[in-house]
Formats: C-alpha cells, sequence, structure tokens
C-alpha cells in the first residue's frame, strides 16, 4: 500500500509539531524518519498509524483519503518502542489478539489461529517461547514477539516507532538485519522512526530527516550521507568538524588551504564554515595545514586521531580518521608533527 | 536488635492501636454471656440495620465502580480540557465534612430545599428515607475507586490500549480484555476500602438518615441509638456485626489474592510501590 501525506500539520498546544508535510512511501518502500527527539518524527507516525488525528492536510492510503478513519480499518501494525505486550497474556495469547477479537464471521476457528500463530512465532524465531509470560523474556525477543502480534492482522503498513530504541547496541545491529530481511521477504510497506542515524541508513531505501516539525532532506542514505544540503543534516548523519572560512583578497582558505571553487561564493555578510568528516582528513608528511598529533585512539579496525592544526584553539582538536592499516605504516604518535589536507569539504553560512 | 525494637514497635502499635479495639467490641458484645448477645442481634431493629446497610452498599459500591473506572480512564488516556478541575472535583468528597455532605442533600431534596417543592407534589421521599442514604453515601464513597486507579493507569501509559485497537480491537474489547486486567488489583483495593467506607459511614447517613427505627437506619447509627440508650451489650453486638461485616471483606480479599497468583504477584508489586512511596 502505498502512502501520501499532503499539507499535514499538528500542534500541541503552542507547540508545532509538524508543519505542512508532504510526502510519498511507495508501496513496499522502507522508509526512515530521522531526527532529533522533538523534530516531530512519532507524531508523523502516529498520524499515518491513526493514533492522532492532523489538525489539517490529508492521510492517503493507495490515493484514498484515510485522514478521517479509525486505527482498525487502517490495516497498520504498529510497534513502540516500549513493545506494549500484554503482561497478563502469554506470547501465544499476545499474537493471536489481534485475530480472536475479529467478529464471528470473520473470525479464524480455533485450530487456524493455532497454526497461524505457531508459523509467525517460526518467523521471529521464537517457537519455543509460546506459553512464557512477557516478563520471562528478554528485551530483544520481547520486541519480536510485538512484531509478530503486528503481522498476525496482515496489515499493509508496518509503523514502527523507535523498536530498538531499548535495546544494546548488539541486539539492536542483529533485529535491524533481521528486520530488513523480513520486510525484503514480505513486501509491506514500512516505515520505521528512529533518532539513530545509522540504524535509518543501514535499514531504510529513503532516509526523511526532520528538524522542528519540518522536512529537512529526503534522499536514498548515501545521497543523504555524502550530500547533505543543510549544515543541520551533515552534522546529524554523523561525526564533523566545523572549521570558520577565511576570505582573504577574495579566495576562500580553511588555515592555510585555498578551498576557492566557483560555487563558493564570499558572503556580503556573516560568516561561513564548513564540514569535514572526520575520513575525509588526510594526515602526511608533505604540504598542508601544520598540526600535532595530541592523541591517539584505536577502535578495532580503525583509528581515530586528535589533531590540533596550527591557529585553531588548542582546547577543539579535530578528530580524524584513518584505517588501521595505514596507522600501523605510518605509526603515529603522540607529539607528532604533521600535515592536513581535507579530501572533502563543505561549506554553509554559519548560525547566526 | 534494631531490626527487634522496630518489629517490636510495630506490633506493639498495632495491638494497642487495631487489635486490643477489635477484641475490646467482641468482649463488650459477650459481656453478657451468648444468650444476650444473640438476643441482641436477632432483634428485628437490628436485621433492619443490618439488611439496610447491605442494600446501601450494594447500591453505592457498583455506581461507584462504573464511575470510578469511567473517570479514571478518561484522565488517564486522553487529554481534554478541564481535566485538572475533573481532578480536583473528584477529592471534593475527602475535603468536605461527611455531616456538610449531608446536610448539601438536605438543602437540594429536603422540605424546603430546592426539589422540596416538587418532591412533595409527587409523593417522592428522598431525605429521611432509603434515596438519601443511598446518594450520601455515594457522595462521601466517591473517590476510593477513582484514586486507586488514576495513579496505576497513568503509570501504565495508553501503549497496550493503542496496540489493541491497531490490532483491529473495539473500543469495548479493549477495556474488559486489555485495560481491565491490568488494573485488576487496584480496582479491587479500591472496592474493598469503598465498601468498608459505604457500610461504615456515618455522619452523612445520620444527617439524611432520620434515625427512623427499621426503616432508616443503618448498622453504625443503629449503634449510637443504642449506646445513647446505655444499652451496651446490644450497641456493642450490633458493632461486631459491623466488624464482622469488614473481616470478612478483608478474607474475601486474601481469598482472591490466593486464587489467582497474577493477583499475588500484583500485590506483590503494589506493596512495594506504597512503601516506595511512604519512604
Amino acid at each position: 500500500m502505498s502512502i501520501a501525506l499532503r499539507g499535514v500539520s499538528k500542534q500541541f498546544g503552542e507547540f508545532a509539531a509538524v508543519e505542512n508535510i508532504n510526502l510519498d512511501i511507495s508501496s513496499g518502500a522502507l522508509m526512515a524518519l530521522l531526527g532529533p527527539s522533538g523534530c516531530g518524527k512519532t507524531t508523523l507516525l502516529r498520524i499515518i498509524a491513526g493514533l492522532e488525528t492532523p489538525d489539517s492536510g490529508e492521510v492517503l492510503f493507495d490515493g484514498q483519503d484515510a485522514t478521517s478513519w479509525p486505527i482498525a480499518d487502517r490495516k497498520v501494525g504498529f510497534v513502540f518502542q516500549s513493545y506494549a505486550l500484554f503482561r497478563h497474556m502469554t506470547v501465544f495469547e499476545n499474537v493471536a489478539f489481534g485475530l480472536k477479537v475479529k467478529r464471528r464471521r470473520d473470525r479464524p476457528a480455533a485450530s487456524e489461529i493455532r497454526k497461524k500463530v505457531q508459523e509467525l512465532l517460526a518467523l521471529v524465531q521464537l517457537e519455543w517461547s509460546h506459553d512464557r509470560f512477557p516478563a520471562q523474556l528478554s528485551g530483544g525477543q520481547r520486541q519480536r514477539v510485538a512484531l509478530a502480534r503486528a503481522m498476525a492482522v496482515d496489515p499493509k503498513v508496518l509503523l514502527l516507532d523507535e523498536p530498538f530504541g531499548a535495546l544494546d547496541s548488539q541486539v539492536r545491529h542483529e533485529l535491524r538485519r533481521w528486520l530488513r530481511r523480513l520486510h525484503d521477504e514480505l513486501h509491506f510497506t514500512s516505515i520505521i522512526v528512529t533518532h539513530d542515524q545509522q540504524e535509518a541508513i543501514e535499514v531504510a531505501d529513503t532516509v526523511v530527516v526532520l528538524n522542528r516539525g519540518r522536512i529537512e532532506q529526503l534522499g536514498v542514505p548515501e545521497e543523504i550521507y555524502d550530500l547533505p544540503t543543510s549544515a543541520f543534516v551533515h552534522r546529524f548523519l554523523g561525526q564533523v568538524n566545523e572549521l570558520p572560512v577565511k576570505w582573504r583578497d577574495g579566495r576562500a582558505y580553511l588555515g592555510p588551504i585555498d578551498i576557492s571553487a566557483p560555487d563558493v561564493l564570499e558572503p556580503a555578510d556573516g560568516k561561513q564554515i564548513a564540514l569535514v568528516r572526520p575520513h575525509e582528513i588526510e594526515i602526511g608528511p608533505g604540504p598542508g595545514w601544520p598540526a600535532t598529533v595530541v592523541a591517539v585512539r584505536v577502535i578495532g579496525p580503525i583509528v581515530r586521531l586528535d589533531l590540533c592544526a596550527e591557529g585553531q584553539p588548542i582546547h577543539e582538536p579535530l578528530e580524524a580518521e584513518i584505517s588501521r592499516e595505514r596507522f600501523e605504516a605510518e605509526s603515529f604518535a603522540v607529539g607528532q608533527k604533521v600535515a592536513l589536507r581535507f579530501r572533502r569539504w563543505q561549506v554553509y553560512p554559519a548560525p547566526a | 536488635m534494631g531490626r527487634f525494637l522496630l518489629i517490636a514497635s510495630a506490633l506493639l502499635f498495632l495491638g494497642v492501636f487495631l487489635v486490643l479495639p477489635l477484641l475490646a467490641v467482641f468482649a463488650q458484645a459477650f459481656a453478657k454471656g451468648f444468650g444476650a448477645y444473640a438476643i441482641a442481634i436477632s432483634e428485628p431493629m437490628a436485621w433492619a440495620a443490618v439488611k439496610l446497610t447491605l442494600l446501601v452498599a450494594a447500591i453505592a459500591v457498583p455506581l461507584n465502580l462504573v464511575f470510578g473506572v469511567a473517570a479514571a480512564w478518561a484522565i488517564a488516556k486522553f487529554d481534554f480540557r478541564g481535566k485538572s478541575t475533573l481532578i480536583t472535583l473528584i477529592d471534593l468528597p475527602f475535603a468536605v465534612s461527611p455531616v456538610i455532605a449531608g446536610l448539601i442533600f438536605i438543602l437540594i431534596f429536603g422540605n424546603n430545599g430546592w426539589f422540596g417543592g416538587y418532591l412533595r407534589a409527587h409523593h417522592i421521599r428522598v431525605v429521611f428515607a432509603v434515596p438519601g442514604i443511598v446518594l450520601a453515601t455515594i457522595f462521601v464513597t466517591f473517590p476510593f475507586i477513582a484514586r486507586e486507579l488514576i495513579p496505576i493507569m497513568q503509570a501504565q501509559g495508553k501503549d497496550a490500549e493503542e496496540t489493541a485497537l491497531s490490532l483491529g480491537a473495539t473500543g469495548w474489547q479493549t477495556f474488559w480484555r486489555v485495560t481491565l486486567p491490568n488494573i485488576r488489583l487496584g480496582l479491587l483495593y479500591g472496592v474493598l476500602l469503598c465498601n468498608a467506607r459505604a457500610m461504615g459511614e456515618f455522619g452523612a447517613v445520620s444527617v439524611v438518615s432520620g434515625h427512623i427505627r427499621g426503616l432508616t437506619n443503618t448498622l453504625p447509627l443503629h449503634v449510637e441509638i443504642l449506646y445513647n440508650e446505655y444499652n451496651y451489650t446490644a450497641a456493642f453486638a450490633v458493632a461486631s456485626l459491623l466488624a464482622l461485616l469488614a473481616l470478612l471483606t478483608l478474607a474475601g480479599k486474601n481469598f482472591l489474592e490466593r486464587r489467582q497468583p497474577e493477583l499475588r504477584h500484583a500485590a506483590r508489586v503494589m506493596r512495594n510501590r506504597t512503601q516506595r512511596r511512604s519512604r
């Protein structure tokens, strides 16, 4: 099922949670709504689910106006960060819930319900758990039960509100990969809300970055990461080093490095900053911006170096990342003088 | 040693302020032998009081049950204008003296009250009759269930209900299958407290009852009348009936808890919660 939002706005008191959102989600897509807390991503998801009513605008399901449809008619599966399992029911009863509350003429026979629940529990790899109570399962297992329960009613859309937010990083990583496989096998439309850029990039086909109730940028994960259109997106999608752009005689400089380019224009007023990701900094002996290594940290396959560039404040070292192999070949050490070059950077107007 | 002192002082306190009075009631009741006790409690006026007390509780408790659940549900699961006013209003009967509560109903339904003329013309008796006693009892006991449920329901949030709705359950199914099982124990405590107060209420009921023996006398009122007539044995005998009703309620609660393990678990959680609150 395809979903479209047309000019959707929602206020909570004085606070504009989402403002004039237009968004198209094609059938079978896996879209991530990414943003810091309070950016409106959860409100947007709840509006799609029918748990909130927008103040204005329309929600279209397969082109039909679904704005006023009750949640039960929308055929959406909703998964909460808190799992929201029914504590007084066993895993089996939890998963069977959506089938058992159907009207009598639509309700499958008890044997069919049993079979379907077994299949779903097999799908989430929890066949053994059906007589357990939620309190007897781990967080990751509970969230898988919640997913099986949501899928029991054959939803056309799966809506996940920070589904892995309460889990530790190992389990989170496994569940993300598992969710992606599940999505590819079952072909429903999925929307996942997250504040974790890694999660969004890893799992989604399309990432929507939200900020203060508005869409900041929309695109495939690589595009969002490589070609951010604003400093906000650039910062939100990973570590960045922020450097002031200095203009001398009509040319732009980062330290001693000339970064002049046809699309970098001298601002009439105000300042500019350049954002550089840690892996976009090159370190070597040759020409460049003189700097001193002030810290070295080996993190598995990568090595992170803190570098104090000449003319930069000492307490704000730049962060650079190089591969373990290169680090071992060059053997940089604390106190060593090096030269920096930038492989990539992006210039934005500095915030006022 | 410290622990021993703590436990001993708790037990001593309990003994002096709870067990001793309870024993005294029964001791006084049986002071003139079992025969006198039997006569006192089998007297028709005493039985009329027992029946009236049970009738009033049987009407007031279910009504407050429905109201309490509805109010707690509305307050915990929805946001609406006037919510804080509603919470304050629920507490009103706790804040108002029961005597004033009784007088309110005299003012509204009494002979010279707002609806006095209308009621007299239609031969409906509210004050100095059973309806007045029921109304006063409902008023006085109405915060118990709602107050017990609101914090529980607020703590549980509405994720489970929203999930049930998204799975196609109707509002009614969601209430019976998801909400109610989650609040069972709090509800049980609320009902017990409400019931205990409904049976024991004196002040408000005393004002609206008119003390007509055999007709509008509840157990607490009957005890007072007997006591004022220096009929101590009978007064304590009837008081012992009231105490017995309270003990039965407690036994009933224990029985329910024992029969349902998850209730017992919930009771433990509740007890921990209360402990934490009181700390």
